[in-house]
């Protein structure tokens, strides 16, 4: 049954935990909600899948929001501190940039790119690696070199394409050392992290 | 032999559990738990006639609302999952007609420590309405 199957795909969006508890039961409570509506028209079908949408929505972030606190803090001490260090970078960064660029501060704008870069992938790449590092338990250092190189590529390709079109004395090989910094830059940070979470568990 | 073991083991780790838990919930007191949010309100209320699966719950919920609300399977499933956590209601083994149901379903019950919080809400909602009452927003009970 397509309908069944394809609120069985929607449920994917909960816990594992608790799909794997409740899993059977919700399809099986879906399954005669669903009957009832049957002999109703579109108007009927269209509302009731509305309102199961908005369920799923709306619960499987709860669920989510709950294991991911589940037994242990969500956030540590060393977490807040990394987290808070991330923040303050980006707006040095962006502060900087925006005061070189308003009084033309040459010594500044030598490192517009890499400041730029800095800022841009900081605020993308920090943000992937934060959620996914806490959502997935994934391993912190491992987790921001791929997202740092992917989140630094893209964006040095992005950049390439749109410079090219717009700006005719566009310069790739400084927008690669910008984004080279910024790669190099982030991932010492998370480097340090990751060996203070380290340090922390070792001696908690 | 060993399944006997088995068995006698489950036995004491369950009535151990249960001594533990009830003991833990003796000291929690229902007012604490006050307000219950709507959902949960709807559902303890329709476990207070009786055993109920999902499904039963949800019907009844729409049945004692006047179809004003309507608990979709996200919500219901976890209401119940915070519901056993909390101790407010247990799964149970008795089907109300065996010949009838479907073995699939699980059946919640009402514990008495549900049944004391239901109580303590009714009575918080009982005085909300003496209030409007008084303030002439509803009409007295003769």
């Amino acid at each position: 049954m397509l309908s069944k199957r394809l609120y069985q795909l929607m449920l994917l969006a909960y816990p594992r935990d608790f799909r794997l508890e409740y899993g059977s039961e919700i399809t099986q409570v879906f399954h005669d909600c669903h009957r009832e509506i049957q002999s109703g028209g579109l108007a009927t079908a269209l509302q009731f899948w509305l309102r199961i949408i908005l369920d799923v929505v709306r619960t499987a972030g709860v669920e989510r929001w709950e294991t991911l606190g589940k037994g242990r803090e969500i956030m540590k001490r060393t977490d807040v501190t990394g987290l808070a260090i991330c923040v303050a970078i980006i707006a040095g960064a962006f502060f900087l940039l925006g005061y070189g660029r308003k009084h033309e501060v040459a010594s500044i704008l030598l490192f517009g790119h890499a400041l730029d870069a800095i800022v841009t992938a900081g605020v993308v790449g920090n943000l992937i690696v934060l959620l996914l590092v806490k959502m997935k338990h994934l391993a912190q250092f491992r987790t921001a070199l791929w997202s740092l190189l992917i989140v630094n590529g893209a964006l040095l390709i992005i950049g390439t394409l749109i410079g090219n079109a717009v700006d005719p004395s566009f310069n790739f090989a400084r927008l690669f050392v910008g984004y080279l910094v910024s790669f190099l830059f982030w991932l010492t940070i998370h480097w340090i992290w990751s060996r203070t979470n380290t340090a922390t568990q070792s001696v908690a | 032999m060993l399944s006997v073991a088995k068995n006698v083991l489950t036995i004491y780790r369950v009535s151990i559990y249960r001594l533990v838990t009830d003991m833990a919930k003796q000291k929690l007191e229902p007012e604490k738990l006050l307000p219950l949010t709507s959902s949960v309100f709807h559902i303890l209320l329709a476990l207070s006639d009786g055993d109920l699966h999902g499904y039963g719950i949800m019907q009844e919920v729409t049945e004692h609302s006047g179809g004003q609300i309507r608990l979709g399977p996200g919500t219901l499933y976890g209401a119940i999952k915070r519901l056993l956590g909390g101790g407010l209601i247990v799964e149970t083994d008795q089907r109300p007609d065996p010949e009838l149901d479907d073995e699939r379903r699980r059946y919640y019950r009402l514990t008495d420590f549900g049944r004391q919080v239901l109580k303590a809400e009714v009575q918080r909602i009982s005085k909300l309405v003496s209030v409007a009452q008084q303030k002439r927003l509803l009409p007295k009970r003769t």
